[in-house]
């Protein structure tokens, strides 16, 4: 009885701080999203879908969303294949195999603003080491973050370096769990390495990776930190997806509003995706 | 909610009725009075300590140890004489707007703000957050352009100008017999004369950043400024690519792209210090800045300070300069304790803005005049021994071939459209399509006025 007592307590308690932590201020924005306010402490005037409306016909919140797209989708697919490649070579037999597994998940524990002050500096001209290396190979002066382009690829390459590593360790926990006697058997039926790969290890590992491939795309279409860090979204806007757009509408534009609709419809989007992945790569695949 | 509390309150009589009249017991009587001193305990208090002594709590933005230390001073000067607490928070540069609306969101606003963007005091005034300073404003002389007065009224106490100009090289200047530039070609000729290897030489000229971001607002637009370009005209039109004005910008554009040869790489995520930082290391012969620059580099390196010297931003045929406007100032919120906070705000600018304005000596330029004639004031060392700079300042407010201006501050009043239109990064932009894109001049001014015609719309 006093153990139901605690469980009951325990969930009350987890629920009111969802309540207040996260489900009041989503519906705030949301409730923000359908009003007109500057700011905060302005007297919102309800306006009904009019912010939708401007929004969804404004070009410049398309182009953030498919910057999003190519941020997130590349970034998640360079995660996943290295994250596996990463996990097949540190589940395999090599030396200082307990050392490299420590050392492989390092990039994830470092907090992003010292990763993106690092690379800043490693970016930096004219002493960052990458800029000055460049130079030395002859490549001239890069200016990294003076390209549209090559802005985009160092905050994919970024995220690639800091959130790898997560991929890795849940795939190599996955991988422990494939039974070596499915292994055996396809070596005995004349199996190579890669046939063993795609059509053993990939399908054992499809739970883990519909779950990793998930969450990595929850976590990266919603990324702000290190692009936020890294290029403030320039230049020229390349790096401007929809979470950065959303702050820079609600905390530097005076428009409150429109930053929630943008928050709003992103988590729509967001809604909507991944109903549709998991009606494709259902969970639950017992029945 | 008001469903389920009926029913619950039914149940509850229902309850009552049904059950069996209870004696009072020693138990019920300890308890009672406990519950009743427990609701005295936590309601009497606070007007109790209210009436006790009185707060008012100031938001500062200024964080350098020493201008924190001088307002905590103040305050417990002004607690000494007068009985008034004032509890003073300060907060990072930048943070100020979002704690004084947190506060007011929650119910406990601050009584008096630090505010370095005059959008903020638009949108806090137009909100009804803040009380008219008129009384105090009107008893001092005050410099051009710093009031912002709203419908009439006074929103804000500016303590200073933050004015953007060029910091050069002076000892370099010196050797290589080179004088002040007049006009483009000669600050051009000057940074060529400089970049070179060896002593007395630098790697570049001068760094303007070019990243969508407030620094490049405030760094980059001081020819633009010199040269006659304007956002606004004095009805709100959106002028920057129109008639005269789109030359001026052209001219401008133009100007800056021949610039980049000078300017080192990185400049499309140069931010705040990058320049100060090249300029201090002896890469930069030139780099905009403001007083700040001079206060940091005369703690660590006072030689180093004395080389610098500064002069406006020229236009290209000499006849007008441009200094970029950049200002700080202190609001009062419409509280229940305003006339208090009136009261210590007429009480410091007297007794203690002067201490507070030497904690960064050079950098802190007053914006009241009389405070330039204040022996008070000019017995600060520092101001004596950089006349050279000081000098400059104080002509940058009174003389009238001084064009004083900034993308915030454009348009005939404060206004939150000019803010908006800082904010987008418009401005910014056009810059990064002509050097980054290399788009045509006129492409990207109409680009940008295209941009802020959106903005201000409220698009």
């Amino acid at each position: 009885m006093g153990g139901d007592r605690t469980i009951y307590g325990l969930f009350f308690f987890g629920l009111a701080l969802t309540a207040v932590v996260i489900v009041y201020p989503a519906v705030y924005a949301i409730e923000l999203s359908f009003q007109n306010a500057q700011s905060f402490i302005s007297e919102p005037e309800w306006v009904g879908f009019d912010n939708y409306v401007r929004v969804l016909q404004d070009a410049e919140f398309w182009n953030a969303l498919w910057r999003g797209i190519v941020f997130a989708g590349t970034a998640i697919l360079l995660q996943i294949v290295l994250g596996i490649g990463f996990a097949m070579l540190l589940d395999a037999a090599i030396p200082f195999k307990r050392a490299f597994r420590g050392i492989a998940i390092l990039p994830y524990l470092l907090p992003t603003l010292i990763v993106a002050l690092t690379f800043r500096w490693m970016l930096n001209d004219p002493i960052g080491v990458i800029t000055v290396a460049m130079q030395d190979l002859g490549f001239g002066t890069v200016d990294w973050f003076g390209s549209p382009t090559l802005a985009m690829g160092i905050v994919i390459t970024i995220s690639v370096w800091i959130w790898t590593p997560f991929v890795t360790v849940a795939i190599l926990a996955g991988l422990q769990s494939v039974p070596e006697s499915l292994y055996e058997a396809a070596k005995v039926d004349g199996a190579s390495a890669w046939q063993r790969f795609w059509h053993v290890t990939i399908p054992q590992l499809g739970p883990v990776l519909t779950v990793v491939v998930l969450l990595r795309a929850i976590w990266m279409f919603n990324k702000f930190d290190i692009v936020w860090l890294m290029t403030g979204g320039g230049p020229l806007q390349a790096t401007e997806h929809l979470p950065i757009l959303a702050y820079r509408k609600a905390f530097q534009s005076y428009d409150v509003s429109t930053g929630a609709t943008v928050s709003t419809i992103s988590f729509l989007i967001l809604a909507v995706a991944v109903l549709i992945y998991f009606r494709m790569f259902p969970l639950d695949t017992k029945d | 909610m008001a469903k389920s509390g009926k029913k619950f309150s039914k149940h509850a009589v229902t309850r009552q009725g049904d059950a069996p009249r209870k004696t009072l017991s020693r138990r019920s009587v300890v308890k009672a009075v406990g519950v009743a001193g427990g609701a005295a305990a936590l309601g009497f208090p606070a007007p109790f300590v209210n009436a006790a002594q009185k707060e008012i709590r100031f938001l500062n933005g200024e964080p350098t140890v020493e201008s924190v230390r001088a307002m905590k001073f103040a305050a417990a000067q002004y607690e000494k004489e007068t009985g008034v607490k004032v509890q003073m928070d300060t907060v990072p540069v930048g943070k100020a707007f979002e704690k004084l609306q947190t506060g007011i969101k929650a119910g406990r606003p601050y009584d008096i703000g630090t505010l370095f963007f005059i959008g903020d005091v638009v949108l806090l005034a137009s909100e009804g957050q803040l009380a008219p300073l008129n009384e105090i404003i009107e008893q001092y002389e005050w410099g051009p352009r710093i009031l912002f007065p709203i419908d009439g009224n006074y929103y804000w106490y500016p303590y200073d100008y933050n004015l953007c100009w060029i910091n050069y090289r002076r000892d370099l200047y010196d050797k290589h017999g080179l004088k002040e530039p007049a006009n483009w070609t000669e600050l051009m000729e000057n940074m060529a004369a400089l970049k070179g290897e060896g002593d007395d030489m630098t790697e570049n000229g001068i760094l303007h950043p070019i990243s969508s971001s407030s620094a490049t607002n405030y760094f980059s637009f001081g020819y633009m400024w010199a040269e006659g370009g304007q956002v606004f005209d004095d009805n709100w039109n959106v002028v920057l690519d129109q008639g005269d004005v789109k030359k001026s910008v052209i001219s401008y554009l133009d100007y800056f792209n021949d610039l980049t040869d000078l300017m080192p790489t990185g400049i499309a995520q140069a931010e705040w210090g990058v320049g100060l930082r090249g300029f201090r290391s002896g890469q930069l012969s030139h780099a905009p800045g403001t007083g700040r620059a001079i206060d940091v580099i005369r703690t660590t390196d006072e030689e180093m300070a004395q080389k610098i010297g500064i002069f406006p931003f020229p236009s290209s045929d000499g006849k007008q300069v441009a200094v970029n406007h950049g200002y700080d100032g202190w609001v009062v919120l419409d509280t229940p304790q305003t006339e208090e906070a009136m009261k210590f705000m007429k009480w410091f600018s007297d007794e203690h803005l002067i201490n507070f304005l030497h904690t960064s000596a050079v950098h802190y330029q007053p914006a009241r005049m009389d405070i330039y004639e204040d022996p008070r004031w000019l017995a600060h060392p520092a101001l004596e021994q950089y006349s050279h700079i000081t000098s400059w300042q104080k002509r940058f407010l009174t003389d009238p071939d001084v064009v004083i201006a900034s993308i915030d501050s454009a348009g005939p009043v404060a206004d939150l459209r000019s803010a908006k239109v800082f904010r987008s990064y418009a401005l910014p932009e056009m810059l990064q399509n002509k050097i980054l894109k290399g788009m045509d001049s006129s492409e990207a001014v109409d680009v940008a006025a295209n941009k802020i015609r959106d903005v201000v719309s409220g698009g």
